[in-house]
């Protein structure tokens, strides 16, 4: 029977489709028609977050006798913009029945004789966050976008997205930037690091005004800190003092200088995108870009990378897959693949712990 | 006569998890109903594919190659009724837990009565309850309003009013939803459930009926006294249909079966209930998962169900930490660990969820994770059972007569025994128990038949398609440590009679095949029962593992520290499972050092592994499970002499004995 492991990306060039949508609870619309080419920056969507409604017992404030007869006296309809103050209702030549609006807001609806008033909401707008084509319209949501490029996903990330250029940390750490003059080459990128974060690294993060930071792990006790940070942070590994794979270091240092989107999702378990950076090709692509496999089974041959510890973040690729389950030295006796490291050694690994490229 | 009824009977019940997709073929043999094979496959409702329908055509496709029965169309869908060549099945039945639960706000008129009742009948559904409303919180219009809006439900379940009881309150909080609703834009209103006074059902309809989805139920309490859950229940499945049809792929999934998508817990609700009736005895399951954990109990005839949506042992293992605590994962551990070692598993675990430890440190960290997550469940259950606790408070659980578990952690560790030790353990069972493994997701499955099929249910759950792996019989009270505490004397089918004495603080299996049955006399030690009992006498069922005696005593004496743990959990395993015990590392035993990284820690480990020793379960050098005794042989037995891996290791875990029986001298008040 074929397996077919769970992926997470590596791919130098793809062809890629994200869906970029408005936060859940936003109200709003999608400013771009199917087909549209759409940049990095372009504004696909607008919305409004929901604010607290207000409810005015107007008719009862009017001393109307029918709360039907509120329509009568009303001075402003639905839909429409109040300031504090703004008369809302009034009774003509009685000037102390009327109803004034408490709150800067909306009116939101009339009904049963009360006038409903939205405070003023927090208005948002969703960048493309790519350069593509939009494939598809979610009609008050959002928008999906094509493209091709690279992609690279990690493990999780602090719930920020950012576009910026791509730059590996100087020879000597992140760290090392910290106090420095502000450089120029650094403000706004993204750095990608090859040794877990740690609280300096977020110190620099702020010092040197850091877009993003891509590194393989920080500790648990790190995480408010990070989750507070104003730009994105995307783990290539996990939590610990994991290393960075080898193969991820390498494709991220080979797109030093290049813009890149950075989308640090936090992962949940509804959450069905993964973190990931995203780099748009320099030149013309297109044709060679190929989607990844979502079927994609595992063979003999097949590149991996190993997820649990002691191998976790490890590449190598599948040289066995017996058919029969391996008893393991903790106990657990189940299905397994030989994968041969890239440095030679063979290791006897669980299917469950094994992901694939996509490719 | 139609091709359906001619061969009527084939039965494909698919389930969806969050990590697994199981498929069982079910289907007449000697006109009877028999699991006939099954399959599993990755959940593909999450990235990359996004489709459900991806996962059910891989675990078809498997089913189809073991029996050669072609089941799906060429564009993936259920071949429905089975045809004259074999191909397809009659019934075509899913279940789920895959997905978000539903943000449910409950609205009623007393928190003890019909709020009470509607949170019970929730208990077989996966539903967070995000906002309640009563008339008792004395909020105002504009306070429920906006509770309501920004708790983004998915379901508002009104409740309240017994029948032909004052109608006024209910239809004020009634106003408040509808409000709501009026205020709600877009595609996200949420669907409205009634289950209160049924003279207000079609002014609810009348209400509701433009603004929302609206499902009627009967009220879940007519009277002060009576509670009506089943109504309720049955539409809540409704409701969880319509919000799955909504999802990646299962809106077409949806449509290919007539029954829609149930939530796999109230299969639990339902099969434990079938079972519970069926034989007039306690019965309890629980299925801990990757994201959620289950409890279902029939107990003094009625079902209870607990559904945490925050215990499981993979996307909700780090909130399994913060329900648990770190002191109910470090009480497991035979080794010493900080706090970031054991959030940085969890957490870890989360992200990969469907994974698995590959060393012993990770595999004591699973169970755990596993044992304290079941804990928790059965502490939220313990209040509904204080009757049948009485006044033995220091139990865990009451005494059920048939426990079985679920969940890959507790299935899937490669061993029998240690399923049954990790069930054992984890549920503190009690008296004498039947044990069962649930591997195959059979309980999910058959739940989704019981409305429409429930002589399939029986046949199936009849013909050990779910793996008995013995009788446990558990001493409570606090036994002194290796002195005999159980008298066990076994007449076995075919004559032979079998005695021995259970040390305190140990466990005995006898090897009894599945199938069989053997006369079990066991006598309790002084100031010790077995189920409130001194002695029992019963006719007990063999299985997989066998007779297990555990004079360990109830509550379990778990060592209060890493040493003592490092001496009593790997000769537990050591006990059930027949094979070596697991040396623990003097280093493993030192303080840990809080910087120290999960990467090192386990790094240290790997150094370790070139040690000879096979590992939990003695590795490639499994040793078979002892012969019994011949009953001459046994005579000779005396209390203290045990086996040679039964016995406590004399020399090197000195201190650990100790410790040990400082606890237990601490639990007896000495």
């Amino acid at each position: 029977m074929p397996y077919y492991p769970d992926q997470r990306h590596v791919l130098e060039l793809t062809t890629i489709q994200r869906e970029q949508t408005l936060p859940e609870d936003a109200i709003g619309s999608v400013d771009v028609r199917q087909g549209a080419s759409v940049n990095l920056r372009d504004i696909v969507a607008r919305g409004i977050l929901p604010s607290r409604y207000v409810v005015i017992e107007a008719a009862k404030a009017l001393r109307l006798k029918k709360v039907a007869d509120l329509g009568e006296y009303l001075r402003v309809s639905i839909g429409e913009g109040v300031n504090t103050n703004t008369v809302l209702a009034e009774v003509p030549k009685l000037r102390n029945r009327r109803v004034l609006s408490p709150v800067d807001g909306v009116v939101a609806d009339v009904n049963e004789g009360r006038i409903i008033l939205q405070i003023e909401p927090e208005s948002v707008e969703l960048e493309a966050g790519l350069d593509g084509q939009v494939v598809r319209i979610q009609p008050g949501q959002g928008v999906v976008i094509e493209t091709y490029g690279s992609v690279v996903q990690g493990s999780w990330g602090n719930s920020r997205r950012v576009i910026g250029t791509l730059r590996t940390e100087p020879t000597a750490g992140l760290e090392s930037l910290y106090g420095e003059d502000l450089d120029i080459q650094f403000r706004g990128a993204i750095v990608v690091t090859r040794r877990p974060l740690r609280q300096t690294g977020l110190d620099v993060m702020e010092d040197q005004n850091l877009g993003g930071i891509i590194a393989p792990s920080i500790e648990a006790d790190l995480i408010d800190a990070v989750l507070a940070v104003k730009g994105a942070i995307m783990l290539t590994e996990g939590f610990g003092s994991l290393r960075m794979s080898g193969l991820v270091y390498n494709m991220l240092n080979n797109f030093d200088g290049r813009q890149a989107t950075l989308e640090a999702i936090q992962p949940n378990r509804w959450q069905t995108r993964r973190p990931e950076v995203i780099v748009n090709p320099s030149g013309r692509g297109a044709s060679r870009a190929v989607r990844a496999n979502v079927n994609q089974a595992l063979t003999v041959g097949t590149s991996v990378r190993l997820t649990r510890i002691p191998h976790a973040g490890d590449v190598g690729t599948v040289v066995n897959l017996p058919k029969t389950p391996i008893l393991l030295e903790n106990g657990l006796q189940v299905l397994c693949a030989e994968v041969e490291s890239v440095t030679g050694e063979k290791i006897t690994v669980p299917l469950a712990n094994l992901e694939v490229f996509g490719r | 006569m139609s091709v359906s009824e001619q061969r009527s009977g084939s039965i494909l019940a698919v389930d969806f998890g969050n990590v697994q997709t199981r498929a069982l073929l079910i289907d007449l043999v000697d006109g009877l109903y028999r699991l006939v094979a099954r399959g599993e496959t990755r959940t593909t409702a999450g990235f990359p594919a996004n489709d459900a329908r991806l996962g059910l055509n891989r675990v078809v496709e498997q089913i189809t190659a073991v029996t050669g029965r072609k089941l799906l169309t060429n564009d993936s869908k259920v071949i429905s009724p089975e045809q004259n060549d074999r191909s397809g099945v009659d019934y075509f039945v899913m279940t789920a837990s895959t997905g978000r639960t539903m943000r449910t706000v409950l609205v009623g008129l007393v928190p003890d009565v019909s709020i009470a009742s509607a949170r019970r009948a929730l208990a077989g559904t996966y539903v967070e309850i995000v906002q309640t409303l009563s008339l008792e919180d004395g909020r105002s219009l504009e306070d429920n309003v906006n509770a309501i809006i920004s708790s983004r439900p998915d379901l508002i379940f009104i409740t309240g009013g017994m029948e032909s009881g004052a109608e006024e309150p209910v239809l004020r909080l009634a106003h408040a939803v509808q409000q709501a609703l009026r205020l709600i834009k877009g595609g996200r209103k949420p669907a409205v459930l009634y289950a209160g006074n049924s003279a207000l059902a079609q002014t609810m309809r009348d209400m509701f009926g433009a603004l929302a989805t609206i499902f009627i139920a009967p009220n879940v309490r007519p009277t002060l006294d009576e509670e009506e859950l089943e109504g309720a229940q049955a539409q809540l499945a409704l409701v969880y249909n319509d919000q799955q049809a909504k999802r990646g792929g299962f809106g077409a999934l949806t449509r290919m079966s007539r029954n829609g998508v149930l939530p796999t817990a109230q299969s639990y609700n339902l099969i434990v209930d079938y079972m519970g009736q069926a034989s007039g005895q306690n019965v309890l399951a629980v299925d801990i998962g990757s994201a959620v954990g289950i409890l279902s109990a029939y107990i003094d005839k009625r079902v209870t169900t607990s559904i945490r949506t925050d215990i499981g042992l993979g996307h909700s293992a780090d909130s399994l930490l913060s329900v648990v605590g770190e002191a109910s994962i470090k009480r497991w551990l035979p080794f010493v660990s900080t706090t970031n070692q054991i959030r940085h598993y969890a957490l870890n675990k989360s992200l990969v969820p469907g994974s698995i430890p590959e060393t012993i440190k990770g595999t004591f960290l699973e169970h755990a994770f596993l044992r304290a997550g079941i804990g928790t469940l059965v502490e939220a259950s313990r209040p509904t059972w204080s009757k049948q606790l009485g006044t033995n408070l220091n139990a865990l659980t009451p005494h059920f007569h048939t426990i079985i578990g679920a969940g890959a952690g507790l299935t899937q560790t490669g061993s029998s025994a240690f399923g049954a030790l990790l069930l054992i353990e984890a549920l503190q069972a009690t008296g004498v128990t039947r044990i069962q493994l649930d591997e195959f997701g059979v309980v999910a499955a058959l739940g989704s038949l019981a409305y429409t099929n429930p002589e399939a249910v029986v046949q199936v759950l009849e013909s050990s398609s779910l793996e008995t792996l013995g009788t446990v019989f558990s001493v409570s009270g606090v036994p002194a440590l290796n002195r005999p505490v159980m008298h066990v004397r076994i007449k076995t089918s075919d004559g032979q009679v079998i005695k021995h004495h259970v040390a305190g603080g140990h466990l005995w299996v006898y090897r009894l095949d599945i199938g069989k049955t053997a006369m079990v006399d066991v006598s309790a030690g002084r100031g010790l029962n077995i189920g409130g009992k001194g002695r029992v006498k019963v006719t007990a069922e063999g299985g997989t593992v066998g007779l297990i005696f555990d004079g360990r005593g109830r509550p379990l004496p778990l060592a209060l520290d890493a040493q003592g743990r490092a001496a009593q959990l790997p000769m537990w395993i050591a006990e059930m499972t027949g094979n070596p015990m697991i040396e623990i590392p003097d280093e493993w035993l030192t303080e840990a050092k809080e910087e120290s990284s999960a990467l090192e820690m386990e790094a240290e480990e790997a150094v370790r592994k070139v040690k000879q020793r096979g590992g939990l379960f003695g590795g490639g050098k499994r040793k078979a499970t002892p012969e019994p005794v011949p009953a001459a042989k046994v005579k000779a037995i005396k209390s203290n002499q045990l086996r040679p891996d039964l016995r406590l290791p004399d020399e090197a875990s000195g201190d650990s004995k100790a410790t040990v029986q400082n606890e237990l001298d601490d639990l007896r008040g000495g």
